[in-house]
């Protein structure tokens, strides 16, 4: 009977059976899923709110200088944790170790770097000037906010001391908070195009 | 080794420990089960007896009891309490209890997660019901339209606190959700394929994932109501290009899959009731498994069909209404598996059996009701009336009322060892059809006759007097039916008989265990072989050589998803007060954001991140690692 089938045949002795060490990751993607729904709905509040207002083609968009240099610093930092997952992998965890801080210090000057872009936009734009000003910056603060959360996990993997496969959770605690750090970087991908480049190219009559 | 000692052995590593700081700390799902349930049935009843309080009100015309403010005050909080802290937590319980019993595992796969889950659902409750001691509850109704709950409309306090103690519950929620799709997709049993799962597997999973893709519109409405208030944005103010719709818009696409949410694991209930009390299989398995997840998906389509009188295109009318209709497609195929297993098998007639079929009968009536207003023109005629009241009141009692009352007649047995009279039962199911059937069905009548809801009194000359006050008496019969079962519980707990393992000869693996289980649940993980596990000549726990015990620490077998192969061991985490410390801190972050004092906001802010690093430390490997 093939259905029957039994854990002893499959995994041999149990004592060697291997450890589930994907729960967490599991676990993650449904995280992503979920507050990837919130800035679709933030999105779609945007599209809408703008959709049926012709006053919002007379704002001026936000400019594209500060948004591609934020979009650089988060894509390149995305690109350097994903060697420092790779040097998990080879268990080469000091290495490992270093990566984490130059993605944490790229982090930091990304949430720096849009502490000026607020400071100049603020001279014009304001969340209390008009809808407009209230989503663009709910957007913009709801993403800082995820920022600072993926740094605070970042920084938790940075202090926890060891890397090594342990049957205790948690599991593969770098290759997690790396997957919300890549899904807080495509987040940003999304709030350029919306934001900010649809709104130049309607500018430019593209 | 003989299987004592292996009993013995697990018993000492599942053990929770005992004493005021182990009650805080367990992460046992039987025990946070348990928690759900009774915490949801104290909500229901304080929901219930805010809504015979504004009855009185109501059975006469030109009545001064309560003055309109608190009439719309009672309402509100009556509508939040019922859909949000009893409806779907109630659900949770049975979930928490049963799932992880029903597919052979020892635990939910996240068990700090799951009581994190239960935590917040209560403080979020406490957060809640602050506002109607401070007199100033919210008084929006439970979908809260902008502008009416703006700044200037709604003063006070009361918006805040529902907009806060939402949130809040939207976290609970969500991360009761990711653990019930990973637990359900992982945790199965070697040989329980997805074919083979059971039917409440399936509802649950279902509305999990509506709730991980439909929660955040919610969060995200509540954040920008709350910004308007507070800080002064334009979100919802069509003066400065807000949209008023969008709030109707986020809203109800939240909360028509919401609706499902409340519904289908109820429906799911009835799938596992009804096989037992026909004895023999449900009809149609995997038309009722397809149908489940079909209308969970099609919840997402037909939000604007609660909108229809807004204004919109033709052709989102005809969508949505469209929608509408394919609902009344999937919920049938459901209810005729329901009877056809009736009518193919031998009904055996105890309490949980009549609460499933009063709560078939009541459904059918709401889901009838349900298809008239999905039709625009109906839908215009009788929006904002009494009759939507009864629609909704027949769905929801159907739907989740009666199904919770047949799972608690069902699994009390399972919970506690013993079970509930059946004299007392059956008195209480007759009186709650009574009650209910007499106290809603004129609804629809008044609805008819254009009494609009949420007024707080009416004229003497517009005849809706008596059938006003046939409401209110049926309304309180229905009270007296439910009173009826919950002194049923007191008493049987105590007193009832003692049920053994399977005192309804039933199919699925929970009762296969003692009852109540023991804290690992099965002593040998068992491997299945077909849908009905206790029915069929396959022994499920049949393990001479010890080989499925896992006894080298908290280990439960992890399994893949579409067959069931084993994959490999996931240790499970220790009791541990980390999860009750974070909700603490989400309490203090909402609670101090209510009041906007953003110090303790800050504060608040910390202590959550503090207590999720001291959550998520690693523990050093003598702890409870496998040798």
């Amino acid at each position: 009977m093939s259905a029957t089938v039994s854990l002893h045949e499959q995994t041999g002795n149990e004592a060697h059976a291997p450890l589930d060490d994907k729960r967490g990751l599991f676990g993650i993607w449904l995280v992503i899923a979920t507050e990837g729904c919130l800035f679709v709905t933030m999105f779609s509040a945007y599209l809408l709110m703008g959709s049926s207002k012709y006053r919002w083609q007379t704002n001026r968009p936000p400019k594209l200088g500060y948004a591609l240099a934020l979009l650089a610093i988060l894509v390149g930092s995305s690109i350097v944790l994903m060697v420092g997952e790779r040097m998990v992998k080879q268990r080469r965890y000091f290495a490992s170790r270093v990566i984490l801080v130059i993605t944490i210090l790229m982090g930091l000057a990304f949430l720096g770097l849009q502490a000026l872009e607020y400071l100049d936009h603020w001279k014009t734009l304001t969340p209390d000037t008009n809808a407009y000003g209230s989503i663009f910056y709910m957007i913009t603060t709801f993403h800082a906010a995820h920022v600072i959360v993926g740094l605070l996990f970042l920084g938790y993997v940075l202090f926890i001391p060891q890397y090594e496969p342990a049957s205790n959770s948690p599991h593969r605690p770098y290759q997690i908070a790396s997957l919300y750090w890549h899904f807080v970087d495509v987040v940003w991908i999304f709030v350029v195009i919306i934001l900010y480049l649809i709104p130049h190219g309607i500018v430019y009559g593209l | 080794m003989s299987t004592a000692t292996v009993e013995q052995r697990l018993l000492e590593i599942w053990e929770e420990p005992k004493g005021l700081r182990g009650w805080f700390a367990t992460v046992d799902h039987k025990e946070i089960g348990k928690r759900y349930l009774w915490t949801a049935m104290i909500f229901l009843l304080v929901g219930g007896v805010e809504a015979l309080i504004f009855r009185i009100q109501l059975s006469r015309p030109d009545q001064a009891i309560l003055s309109p403010e608190m009439y719309n005050q009672l309402f509100t909080m009556h509508g939040i309490t019922m859909i949000f802290w009893y409806a779907s937590p109630i659900l949770s319980g049975f979930s928490n209890f049963v799932i992880p019993l029903m597919i052979g595992s020892r635990d939910m796969a996240y068990p700090r997660l799951n009581a994190f889950g239960y935590w917040s659902f209560v403080l979020s409750g406490i957060l809640l019901y602050i506002a109607p001691c401070m007199a100033q509850a919210p008084h929006a109704g439970w979908f809260a339209y902008a502008p009416y709950t703006s700044a200037m409309y709604s003063k006070g306090i009361g918006m805040d606190i529902f907009s806060y103690s939402l949130i809040f519950l939207t976290i609970s929620t969500t991360a009761g959700a990711v653990n019930f799709i990973v637990t359900i997709l992982r945790l199965r049993a070697p040989g329980m394929t997805i074919s083979r799962m059971p039917l409440l597997c399936y509802s649950t999973g279902t509305i999990s994932c509506a709730i991980i893709f439909s929660m955040p519109a919610l969060s995200v409405a509540l954040v920008m109501l709350e910004l308007d208030r507070q800080w002064g944005t334009h979100f919802f103010d069509v003066a400065h290009g807000g949209n008023v719709l969008m709030w109707q818009q986020l809203f109800w696409f939240f909360a028509h899959p919401w609706v499902y949410v409340i519904f289908i694991p109820a429906m799911g209930i009835l799938s596992m009731i009804f096989p037992v009390f026909c004895r023999r299989p449900i009809v149609g398995y995997p038309y009722v498994a397809m149908a489940t997840v079909l209308t969970g998906l099609v919840g997402f389509g037909v939000w604007m069909h609660h909108m229809f009188s807004v204004g919109m295109s033709n052709m989102a009318m005809s969508f949505f209404s469209a929608g509408s209709m394919l609902v009344s497609i999937f919920t049938p195929v459901q209810i005729f598996a329901w009877l056809a297993t009736m009518w193919r098998g031998r009904v055996v007639l105890k309490t949980p059996m009549y609460f499933a079929m009063g709560a078939v009968a009541i459904l059918v009536i709401g889901g009838l009701n349900g298809t008239y207003t999905g039709v625009i023109p109906v839908d215009w005629q009788v929006h904002n009336t009494y009759f939507v009241l009864a629609h909704i009141h027949y769905v929801l009692v159907g739907g989740n009322v009666l199904p919770v009352f047949a799972g608690f007649y069902y699994w009390f047995p399972k919970m506690t060892g013993r079970m509930m009279s059946e004299r007392l039962g059956k008195w209480s199911f007759w009186i709650m059809m009574l009650g209910f059937n007499v106290g809603f069905f004129p609804m629809h009548l008044l609805g008819l006759a254009g009494m609009p809801r949420r007024i707080y009194t009416y004229e003497p000359g517009l005849g809706f007097g008596n059938l006003n006050m046939t409401v209110t008496v049926g309304s309180f019969v229905f009270a007296f039916g439910i009173l009826l079962s919950i002194i049923n519980f007191f008493y049987s707990r105590k007193h009832g008989e003692i049920a053994g393992k399977d005192p309804w000869h039933a199919d699925t693996l929970e009762w296969a265990l003692d009852s109540p289980p023991a804290p690992y649940a099965v002593a040998h993980i068992p491997t299945i072989t077909s849908r009905n596990p206790l029915w069929d000549n396959h022994d499920e726990f049949y393990d001479p050589d010890d080989a499925r015990v896992f006894d080298q620490g908290r280990e439960v077998p992890a399994s893949t998803w579409l067959d069931a192969i084993p994959l490999g061991i996931s240790q499970m985490p220790a009791p541990t007060l980390a999860p009750l410390f974070l909700a603490l801190a989400l309490f203090v972050l909402f609670l101090s954001l209510t009041f906007t004092w953003m110090w303790a906001a800050l504060a608040g802010v910390i202590l959550t991140f503090a207590s999720g690093a001291y959550w998520a430390w690693p523990k050093r490997e003598e702890e409870g690692a496998r040798a």
